[in-house]
């Protein structure tokens, strides 16, 4: 048994460095509302969009050791099925986690789809189904569909999709989708169904992850919360009497040294806009369980970035120098790859790892950390984990 | 306006022969068909497969002065987008259109992905949106249960959410099969060209769904007599709603350096697909009905030498045609032959200072 290490792909943008908010690299920047396409300096159109360093993020990680990545989806991001096939050509291993709500495509067109993608890049398609965070963006979406029916949608979807991949004929009469006789024709037919990676905290998310995922994929959270949490999700499963496989989304900032780590940290911390910090302290929207339960780690007064360490090495404020998740890790080399072989010791098979910028931390991360990772291989050396 | 060239992209299958059965390009679509014997080493292995040879036909293209490429989307095919997304950075000039069905999913999900194809392409993606395959049993098959009386006006809901998202914010929308609330894309993601929509079909609820949305509105192939009532047709339709879209024609072609060798070709295509076409008239026509293959899917295909062709095709011009969406098989090598020997005669028929001169 091995563990999996993907990396991400940056689709809304990035600056350069964690420590600075500018410059950016891509057009997606607070308070970008410009009606031209910025180059890639941020600028005016020099020649490159935003793919062609999407391209070299790419290219990096696969040279230097991850899997493939994770392309998220946002209302402010590229699309990752878009991004996937037009990078296929240009990549030899890197794999394409794509995230997508299922309610968004008709099960035959996305197994067509997949197939076809399947096709185009030697199988290297993933998915990571995702059911909606909910809130006013599931409608900015155009979807109305209530929260729990959205992970009867997700299983109905993905019985479909499996039930035709191999050709059918396969008929299915659900709430949500329909089809009569239907089935991949030859050659789609014959591709290897995606791996799934599915995220959800919440009891309907469970119990649609259970029937369908491989890889039941979170963020990171508090280390004894994540292993009650994979502790729940794997009990589940065992009681359909399948085995599911636990997934760590975590941003990381690894350094030579500790100190270098949460100089970096610290120097981004004090960049950050006084009003991203005052939106930070307000922020509640969305049914999404697994942003509430993040929501609920804010410390009470925040005065320096050591407020949000909550045990070594674990930093809760990554939320606030980039969007997306609040825990992450910080620290020297061996200190990242030990918490990570730590999160192993927890129940997890795979990590999908950040930092910014993608570009070159893919090869900092890739050289420095990963060989220090020892993963599932059994050693005696590994210390027992509290 | 000059005239624009679009070439068919193969998506379901494409060979030398016309039947196109046993093999696939780049790979072998029946294992009792093996490409090369026992005694002979395959070198390729898995290295390559279809997908390369839709990248050489788009090279192709490109090349040989074709202004875009079409990619059909059929149900037993590669998916259409995902061709159209391979293909994308393989060309810094071709316009992508792509042919889709509206039973693909959300519209607001379409619209997204297409924000991404058109920041990353310079706007060269275009959308053929189509009604989806005729028979019910088939939409089924696709996952659409949809009524049959519903299809175009569920297309006509989908351009209508589509060019919301796309153009507007707060864009709001409640119809029988969307719906929105506060949707719109921002910053960096808004104000991306709208995709040019082409729509096609020759009924009266399609030809006012069309007048309504369409830029391009696609005939089928059909005799110069036939195509002058049908685009009169339309553009009385077009002017009740006070648009006036450009016609564009699917139409297949066999085109050799004289009419004898594409005559001896078209009957080997006719022997090797094992059509029988008793209704050709007579081998003085240019046109052809039915001499096709599935996968193409023109209704018609003009035959003869490159200059009867390309004459054909000016006077279809002359009628009022501005777009080209042209077939042949192998679409490889005929990508290359028609722009090589047929687009420029073309151009120069319908070269506005050229006709002027005369």
């Amino acid at each position: 048994m091995t563990i999996d290490v993907f990396w991400r792909i940056p689709t809304h943008g990035e600056p350069s460095s964690h420590r600075a908010r500018a410059p950016f690299r891509g057009d997606w920047f607070p308070g970008n509302d410009s009606k031209t396409l910025a180059g890639l300096s941020g600028g005016g159109n020099d020649g490159f969009t935003y793919i062609d360093y999407l391209a070299e993020i790419a290219r990096a990680a696969e040279i230097s050791g991850f899997q493939g990545g994770l392309i998220p989806s946002f209302p402010n991001t590229d699309e990752p099925w878009v991004i996937s096939a037009f990078l296929a050509r240009e990549t030899k291993n890197f794999r394409f986690m794509i995230p997508f709500q299922p309610g968004f495509l008709n099960p035959v067109t996305a197994a067509r789809m997949t197939a076809s993608l399947q096709r185009a890049t030697g199988g290297r398609a993933l998915y990571n189904i995702i059911t909606g965070g909910g809130g006013p963006s599931q409608l900015w979406w155009g979807d109305p569909v209530k929260h729990d029916d959205r992970y009867g949608r997700t299983t109905e979807f993905l019985d479909v999709l499996k039930g035709i991949w191999q050709g059918g004929p396969f008929s299915y009469n659900g709430k949500f989708y329909q089809v009569e006789d239907a089935g991949l024709a030859d050659p789609l037919s014959k591709e290897e169904y995606p791996e799934i990676y599915f995220s959800g905290s919440s009891d309907a998310a469970l119990a649609s992850a259970s029937k369908h995922a491989e890889y039941y994929l979170s963020w990171l959270e508090p280390l004894d919360q994540i292993k009650d949490k994979f502790a729940r999700v794997k009990e589940r499963t065992d009681a359909l009497g399948r085995k599911i496989k636990c997934a760590i989304r975590v941003d990381i900032v690894a350094r030579p040294t500790e100190e270098e780590a949460w100089r970096e940290v610290s120097r981004g911390f004090d960049n950050i806009d006084p009003a991203v910090l005052a939106r930070y302290k307000e922020q509640n929207t969305g049914d999404s369980v697994g942003a509430s339960r993040q929501r609920g780690l804010r410390p009470q007064t925040i005065n320096s970035y050591k407020d949000f360490i909550i045990s070594p090495n674990i930093w809760t404020g990554f939320s606030l120098l980039r969007g997306g998740q609040t825990l992450g890790i910080v620290g020297s080399y061996e200190q990242v790859a030990e918490r990570l072989d730590e999160l192993v010791q927890l129940g997890a098979d795979a990590f999908i790892l950040a930092s910014t910028p993608h570009l070159e931390e893919a090869y900092r991360v890739g050289e420095e950390v990963l060989p220090l990772v020892r993963g599932k291989s059994g050693s005696s050396s590994l210390r027992a984990v509290a | 306006m000059a005239i624009q060239f679009y070439w068919q992209l193969p998506t379901t299958n494409d060979a030398r022969y016309g039947d196109a059965t046993k093999q696939r390009r780049g790979e072998s679509a029946d294992p009792h068909y093996p490409i090369f014997s026992d005694g002979v080493t395959d070198p390729r292995r898995k290295a390559f497969n279809y997908y390369d040879y839709l990248h050489q036909v788009t090279k192709a293209a490109d090349l040989s002065g074709f202004n875009g490429v079409q990619i059909p989307d059929y149900p037993e095919g590669e998916e259409s987008w995902i061709v159209a997304g391979y293909i994308a950075r393989s060309t810094s000039r071709l316009t992508l259109l792509t042919q889709f069905d509206a039973a693909r999913g959300s519209a607001v999900y379409a619209a997204k992905n297409a924000v991404s194809f058109q920041r990353y392409t310079g706007g060269r993606f275009s959308w053929q949106i189509t009604d989806g395959p005729a028979c019910g049993k088939a939409r089924k098959r696709a996952g659409d249960f949809a009524d049959k009386a519903d299809i175009l006006p569920r297309i006509d809901e989908f351009i209508t959410v589509a060019k919301g998202v796309l153009t507007t914010f707060p864009f709001n929308f409640v119809g029988r099969f969307f719906e929105v609330e506060n949707g719109g894309f921002q910053g960096p993601l808004s104000d991306r060209k709208v995709p040019t929509i082409y729509l096609s079909g020759n009924d009266s609820d399609s030809i006012a769904l069309s007048a309504k949305h369409a830029d391009v509105h696609i005939l089928n192939a059909q005799s110069h007599e036939d195509t002058r009532k049908s685009i009169a047709e339309y553009r009385e339709a077009a002017a009740k709603s006070g648009r006036n879209p450009e016609i564009a024609l699917r139409i297949d072609v066999l085109a050799r350096e004289t009419r004898d060798e594409a005559l001896f070709d078209a009957n080997r295509f006719l022997e090797q697909t094992g059509s029988n076409i008793a209704h050709v008239k007579s081998e003085n026509d240019l046109l052809w009905n039915d001499f096709s293959t599935s996968y193409t899917g023109a209704t018609a295909s003009l035959i003869g030498s490159y200059e009867q062709v390309a004459q054909a095709l000016a006077e279809y011009a002359d009628l009022g045609v501005t777009q080209f969406i042209l077939a042949a098989v192998p679409h490889f090598e005929e990508a290359y032959r028609v722009g090589t020997y047929v687009l420029p005669q073309v151009r120069s028929l319908t070269d506005p200072a050229q006709k002027q001169a005369a």
